[in-house]
Formats: structure tokens, sequence, C-alpha cells
């Protein structure tokens, strides 16, 4: 079989399409999915194939959001209680991040941390998530700080885990190589494992950090005397008065918060591994946006290395 | 007395998983002796079957686990048992062990700041070397390692080891993984570089002109476990490694190697007796 005149196979193994196609095939998708809805929620009352309290069409579900987005109560408001889910992620995260990190460095370094920290890893990873919603709401009632040791709790123990595993994956041979020229144990961590295991690091952050910013709403939907907001405050709200709207909305903000916030954090991985990440980051237009943004403000002097693709 | 030696093996063996079933002694009873002369460090190649332990005696001298310590026997640098690694005993790995993080710069830069050495000496000390092993100050002194190839790679592992001063430079198949253009290049350089530091040098490669042309001396390992069978003098490297590895002389010399070895890996395993 000849390769198409254009130079790319629709179905090369591992190759990569042009990008023209690669946004057809992913609006095709969107498009499919758009039509597919559209068509179980057509017509009115009984007619349809699911009902308005299954599933809002697509008109109802665009008619209803300017009542989230310009609400006047900002405990109605889409953009606020999105605000403080994700303030009560970030405290949370951030709490796991100090935690986690230092220790999960030592014990990647020193088999006897790691062994004193085996048991709590293992429970931690393994605790069912909706019993740790019970075990917070016990401990700590239904205030912030219940909100953020919820996140705390849940992300700790991987954290730690990935960063022990990250620290353990770097080759021995980068120590051997230290060894030889001179380098103390303690240099050794902090010039040769952590420098090399960060990027790992980073990468399974990412991944914690969308998955704490889909559970924060277990704990939000758990409200007895209202007003902490929150995107699970919202979504019980709409299951209270009855807006299947408002679950079809926050069902679609979610991704799209959790895209950006991948992508804001891709960019700072490629800011701080710049070593790792020349030419990954070459590719990605959220990193050349941020450089765009950047050089508006900061000019570095040795801005000759290299011109946007 | 041995304190003339830098470089002693006194019936060193190591034996792996002593006392369990997959028991292996990688080398066995291994001695010899290098003289420190003065303003001289002698280049040793070493050469044996796949598994003959090679690697072994490597690093044993630099101190690295788990090969160190050794089961029996003792080895002495200076006259001194080996405790550990240290920068006296610099290596090169086949693997590119440079680290990525660190520009070329700050690659071989890394042992100074290990020691503490300020950054404008020890940068002003790195930028020498790595003019002196080849490589563009201006140009290269700044790029990450994933931006480099192979040869340039082994070039900075050259330079931050050689930085250092060390007494001993243990080198384990370093040029494994080049092309032979490059292979030449780089041990002509080695050679030179040699020649001016004058550090006693232990080579491991599998390519056995490599042996020849480097080395002072040939060690050629027995079969596993490895003994030392020969010890060969063979001519200093006067000429470039392209020209004189062509030469009907130097030919010859790796001729007779070959045969040695290739009787060793057809032979089988119970020739301790050979031991010369």
């Amino acid at each position: 079989m000849s390769e198409p005149s254009n130079g790319f196979r629709l179905f090369g193994l591992r190759t990569e399409i042009p990008r023209w196609l690669s946004a057809t095939a992913g609006l095709f998708t969107v498009v499919a999915s758009a039509a597919l809805w559209w068509w179980t929620t057509r017509g009115v009352g009984e007619e349809r194939i699911l009902l308005y309290s299954q599933l809002p069409s697509i008109a109802e579900t665009i008619e209803y959001f300017p009542n989230l987005w310009e609400a006047d109560s900002p405990e109605r408001h889409l953009l606020h209680n999105t605000l403080v889910s994700l303030k009560r992620v970030i405290l949370g995260f951030g709490l796991a991040l100090l935690v986690g990190i230092p220790l999960g460095v030592a014990a990647g370094c020193f088999a006897i941390i790691r062994s004193i920290l085996a048991p709590l890893i293992l429970f931690g990873r393994n605790i069912p998530i909706a019993a740790l919603t019970a075990l917070v709401f016990a401990l700590f009632g239904t205030g912030e700080l219940e909100k953020v040791m919820f996140i705390f709790i849940a992300c700790v123990a991987f954290i730690l885990s990935d960063t022990i595993s990250s620290i353990q994956d770097v080759g021995e041979r980068y120590v051997e190589t230290a060894l030889t020229l001179g380098a103390t144990r303690l240099q050794i961590v902090f010039k040769v494992l952590v420098p090399l295991a960060m990027p790992m690091v980073f990468n399974s952050l990412r991944v914690l950090f969308g998955l704490a910013f889909g559970y924060i709403m277990l704990v939000e939907i758990i409200q007895e005397s209202g007003g902490a907001g929150g995107l699970g405050y919202l979504l019980n709200m709409a299951r209270r008065r009855s807006r299947p709207e408002i679950m079809v909305i926050i069902i679609l903000t979610i991704p799209i918060v959790a895209w950006l916030i991948d992508q804001v954090l891709f960019v700072v991985q490629c800011w701080l591994f710049r070593w790792k990440y020349g030419r990954e980051a070459e590719n990605s237009g959220a990193f050349r946006l941020s450089r765009s943004i950047l050089s508006l403000f900061w000019r570095p002097a040795n801005s000759n290395s290299k011109a946007p693709a | 007395m041995t304190a003339n030696n830098i470089v002693e093996f006194r019936q060193v063996t190591k034996t792996f998983n002593v006392g369990r079933e997959d028991e292996f002694t990688a080398i066995r009873d291994i001695t010899f002796a290098i003289e420190d002369l003065h303003g001289h460090g002698e280049f040793i190649s070493v050469l044996g079957p796949s598994g003959s332990g090679k690697s072994t005696i490597l690093r044993l001298l630099a101190g690295l686990e788990p090969q160190h310590p050794p089961t029996s026997g003792q080895v002495l640098v200076s006259g001194v048992p080996v405790l550990g690694p240290g920068a006296d005993r610099g290596m090169v790995f086949q693997d590119y062990t440079s680290f990525d993080n660190r520009t070329v710069l700050d690659n071989v830069a890394f042992g100074l700041e290990c020691r503490g050495v300020s950054k404008t000496e020890r940068y002003s000390k790195a930028r020498e070397w790595i003019h002196r092993v080849g490589l563009n100050v201006a140009s290269d002194g700044g790029k990450y390692p994933h931006e480099l190839s192979g040869g340039m790679r082994q070039r900075v592992a050259i330079a931050r080891t050689l930085i250092l001063h060390p007494r001993i430079i243990l080198m384990d198949e370093p040029f494994g993984a080049l092309d032979p253009h490059n292979r030449y290049q780089m041990q002509d350089l080695l050679v030179t570089l040699w020649r001016e530091v004058q550090a006693t040098v232990f080579f491991v490669t599998h390519s056995i002109e490599e042996a020849v042309y480097l080395g002072d001396r040939v060690f050629i390992l027995s079969r596993s476990p490895g003994t030392i069978l020969h010890q060969i003098e063979v001519p200093a490297p006067v000429r470039p490694a392209a020209e004189m590895q062509r030469e009907a002389e130097f030919q010859e010399k790796v001729f007779r190697i070959r045969d040695i070895l290739e009787d060793l890996e057809s032979v089988k395993k119970n020739q301790d007796a050979t031991v010369t």
C-alpha cells in the first residue's frame, strides 16, 4: 500500500496526523454527542425519549444558564461556586504537598523511613472515599476545615507514594556517577535525586489535582445549614429545587475547568523543567501563549535563543 | 613493601549471594600491582569474555556496591584499602550519565560544586575543561544533555571526571555505544588528555583494537570466575588511532590476542590450571 500523496496515513501506527484532521475528529465527537443529546430530548412532554426530569434539552439548558451566570445571590452563582470549590481544593492539596513531598523524598531515599510509612500509605491509598466523607464529617463538622482536611487526607498518601516511586526510579548510574565525583549522601539527595525526580512527581500531581477537583463535591453536598457554597452545594440545590439544568451545566463545567487547570499546570511544568520539556513545550499552544504573555512584561537579556515556532 | 604501588589487588575474590543456591563467583584470586611511576600514569586495558568480571574489577576499585567490598583479599590504592567511592578515583560509564537537569557547564562543574568551590572559580575551570575535551564553550556550554550527541555526552563525562584531577581513572566501555568514526576521535582525545594528566587508567572494552591501541598493558581475563590469564605489554599510541590501527604490526598483535580470546570462548569452564 502506498502512502497518500499529502504524506500521512489515516491509521499510521504511532504516527502523527495533521492538526486540522485532529481538530476535525475532535469536533466530530462533540457534534455527535450534541446530536444524540438533541435526539433523545426532542419533542414535548411524554413524547420525549428522556423526560425533562431525566435530562433537560439543549435549549432548556441554555435558557437556564443566565440564571446561574447572572445570579444576584453568590450562592447560586456558577463562577463564584466554582472558585469556592477551587479554593478548598488548592488549600487541601497544598497542605498535602507540604507534607507529602518532603516525606516522600525522605522515604524514597532511605528504606527505613519507607518501612515506617508503608502502613500509613497502604491505608491512605485504599481509604474508601465514601467512608472518608463520613469520617471528616464526624471529626471536623461541616465547616471549611472539614473540606480542606477531606482533600488533604484523600491526596496525601498518593502524593507520598508517587514521590517515593519517582525518587526510586532515578537511575542508579546517576547516583554512582555522583559518588565517584565525590558527592556526599546529602548532596546526592538534593543535587541529583530530587531534581531528576521532580518532573515525574509533577506529572502525577497534575493527575491527582484533577481527581481532587472532582472529589471536593462529595463533601460539599453534605450541607446541613447552607451558606458554605461550592459546586457540590449548587448540585444539591439543583436536586432540591428539581432543576436538572443545573446538574447538566455543572457536569459540562467541571471538565472545562479541569482542562484549564491542567493546561496552566503544564505550562508551569514546562517553565520549571525546561531541560526536559524543551521540544514538548514548543508544541504546546498553551506554553507558546504563556511565553507571548510573559514577553509583554519581561524581556530576558538572552532572548536571542529561540523564536516561537 | 608495597607502598610504591598505586593500585594493588591481593588475591581478591568476589562471590555474590554467598551460601545461597544462586551463589556466583565473579572474580577469583586476582592479584596484580600497578607501580606508581613518577610523572607517568600507566594505561591498563582490560579484555575478557563477557561475564568474566571486568566491570567487577573496576567497581571494586571505585568502591561501588554491591561489588565492593570483596569477599576475600584486599584492594589497595596507594597502599590503603578502598573503603568506598571517592573523587580520587573518577569513573566514566558506558551509559550516558550526564545529569539531565544541568547544562554542560554545570555538569562539568558538578564535582567542584560538591567540594564547595566558588561559582566563578568552578565555572572558569569548567570552561577550560569543556574546551580541552573538544567542545565549544560558547555554543555547547549552555546546552542540556538531551540536546547532545552520544560522543558529546561522553566528552562531558570525561571533562567532568578529569576536572577533579583523579589519580586513577576507571572507564567501563565508555565508547561502546559510539560509531567507528566517533570512536577513533574519542580514542585520540583520550590519549592526548591522558598524556597531560598522567593518571593511571583502567579501561574495560570489548574491542581488541581499542585495548591494544590505548593500553600500555592489556590484561586478559579468563572465563567466569575471572582470573588474570595474561598481561601483555603493547606499544604506546604514538600515531592517530585511525592510522595506527591499520598498520600490519598492530594488526598482528590484535590477531594474537583475538586467538587467545577465541580459545577462551570455546574451551570449557574448568581451566583454572592455565593461570600464568
